[in-house]
């Protein structure tokens, strides 16, 4: 295990923001900590980080890592072009190459606005920066926190696809904090987080498959007969649908098959992680 | 350390607005006092040999020393916003440790409060030479340049000691106000030193610009000085205790004590400054090697 995190625990006066969370990541991993706001998820991160103490709990690195930030807020200097920005932190690393900032900007795609004033960037844009600065030490492990929150949806892909090329290509650790559902699918594992507890955690797919029920929408001209045929209480029904929240695609199976007869169509839906998270983490807002 | 200093310039100077109102911060006083007050003090000064340009040099002298207090610690600002915006946790993740980047913020404010000096000294001299002709000799000129790395240096340890309590811009904006308001009274620009009651002259001699203002005094007005007084002591010992240009404890301080009693301050100042600094970490540290 490259980082491992015993019970870590952290109270703000009375309130416990992160409660008793144990973890463990992989060298090479790629780990979502998925969560509502508010749940702990950038506090446990900082912890990880050792931004932040805790308040009980220990974290552990196998060696001494190095560590990329890209921070949820801006750090960078709005006033100060890309370039410069990039070389004032590059000079505060002890040994980073004179032609780090270069390779960067290639890999990057930042050539383009490199002399451009930070400030005066584009959302997606900025970010780019953002994880150019994170890599500028040549980083083990790379935390982001919420990279993709307020991007539209091709930025929000590009930046995704980018974290995933570094973590392919250069074999980066990656963990990253989102409240984005769809993009927890992605990684090798996803961590639940809400109320500071760690509600589940494992691949997308088994935390789908455990917490998320498959919907099976049946079309009759009969919903009367066929309700009866099926032992299964929908979920929902009316005039011409019955709505039933399965376990398994195998339970679908079954009553499909053994109403043939009396379905005239029927739209079968997998559990999404949407699924799953409401059922984790309930409907409440917060 | 150098490529945190040079951030720190680069976003000083590079707010072109920012470096203007400090300039204008610096020069509103000593234009309000040429148009309020000089005129005044000119009367009381009638009898003297070349007057007008020994008064010019005695305000240059003070408004030097309210310069270094106030763009020192406007530009402090930077140490205050980083903290407040969390980029010193992005700075701090970097080889560069705590100690170094508080003293790079340090050492560019100092940077930034010579240069400054420096600006507001051209502009003041030219506009003292157009108006009244005044020169001034290549060892005064020098030793003031001298000073204003000195006097720098001290503004901001002292200046330092009181912003390591503030973590919002917004209330060391309103310190600045009040630093600025209070500076050219302080530091005896406004009015001399000696027509203020004892407990005001009490007060100019606890601040440590005021010292800077009368190592200026004595580098800019000294040659005019002595041929005005032309070996006459006791008269010139009066006046420089009256225009701060000597300030006196039991007795007149030659400027030897005077850069005495600035270094203790600096260093005073210097070891309460890095000593909280210091604790700070040690408590942070501590609290890691608990867990």
């Amino acid at each position: 295990m490259l980082l491992e995190a015993q019970h870590l625990t952290k109270t703000f006066g009375d309130h416990v923001a992160v409660n008793a969370v144990d973890l463990q990541i992989e060298k090479g991993s790629f780990t979502a900590l998925l969560g509502p706001n508010g749940a702990g998820k950038s506090t446990t991160m900082n912890m990880l980080i050792g931004l932040l103490q805790p308040t009980a709990g220990q974290v552990t690195y196998d060696h001494d890592p190095k560590l990329g930030v890209v921070f949820q807020g801006s750090v960078l200097d709005d006033i100060l072009t890309v370039r410069e920005n990039l070389q004032i932190r590059a000079g505060q690393y002890r040994h980073v190459p004179a032609d780090r900032v270069a390779i960067l900007s290639q890999q990057l795609g930042l050539t383009t606005f490199m002399s451009q004033r930070y400030g005066t960037l584009s959302g997606g844009q900025r970010r780019r920066v953002d994880i150019a600065r994170a890599l500028i030490n040549e980083p083990d492990v790379l935390f982001l926190d919420e990279p993709t929150t307020g991007l539209d949806i091709q930025t929000r892909l590009a930046i995704w696809t980018l974290i995933q090329r570094l973590q392919r290509n250069r074999n980066l650790t990656v963990i990253l904090t989102t409240h984005y559902l769809d993009e927890a699918d992605a990684a090798d594992k996803v961590i639940i987080i809400d109320h500071g507890r760690v509600l589940a955690q494992g691949t997308a797919t088994e935390i789908k498959n455990r917490y998320a029920a498959d919907k099976l929408t049946l079309i009759s001209p009969d919903v009367a007969q066929l309700a009866t045929r099926v032992t299964q209480k929908p979920l929902r029904r009316t005039a011409d649908q019955l709505i039933f929240s399965l376990p398994t695609m195998q339970a679908a199976l079954d009553i499909l098959t053994a109403n043939r007869s009396l379905i005239s169509n029927f739209e079968f839906r997998p559990g999404t992680m949407d699924d799953a998270f409401l059922a984790l983490t309930g409907k409440e807002m917060r | 350390m150098l490529a945190m200093i040079k951030r720190n310039l680069l976003l000083y100077f590079r707010d072109r607005s920012g470096v203007f109102f400090s300039l204008l911060g610096a020069l509103i006083s000593f234009v309000l006092y040429l148009v309020f007050l000089k005129k005044n003090m000119l009367t009381s000064w009638h009898q003297m040999p070349d007057a007008k340009v020994l008064l010019d040099t005695w305000l240059i002298g003070g408004t030097l020393a309210i310069t270094s207090i106030t763009t020192t610690l406007s530009s402090m600002a930077l140490m205050v916003t980083d903290k407040e915006k969390h980029i010193v946790a992005d700075l701090e993740l970097t080889d560069a440790g705590p100690t170094r980047l508080f003293t790079s913020y340090l050492l560019s404010a100092a940077v930034i409060g010579a240069l400054m000096q420096l600006a507001m000294f051209v502009i003041m001299w030219g506009g003292f030479y157009l108006t009244d002709g005044l020169t001034l000799s290549v060892t005064a000129v020098l030793n003031t340049l001298g000073l204003m790395v000195t006097s720098s240096l001290l503004a901001v340890v002292v200046n330092a000691a009181i912003v390591q309590g503030i973590h919002t811009v917004d209330s060391l904006g309103k310190l600045g106000t009040i630093v600025g308001t209070a500076a050219g009274f302080l530091v005896g620009t406004y009015i001399p030193i000696g027509t203020l009651p004892n407990f005001a002259q009490g007060m100019v001699k606890f601040i440590p610009g005021s010292y800077v203002a009368a190592l200026y005094r004595q580098f800019l007005m000294d040659d005019k000085l002595k041929t005005a007084f032309s070996g006459n002591v006791a008269a010139r010992n009066t006046f420089d205790r009256l225009m701060g240009v000597r300030l006196n404890w039991s007795t007149l301080l030659t400027q030897q004590e005077t850069y005495l009693i600035m270094g203790l301050i600096f260093s005073g100042a210097v070891i309460l400054v890095f000593g909280v600094e210091w604790l700070r970490l040690q408590r942070r540290r501590r609290v890691v090697r608990e867990q």
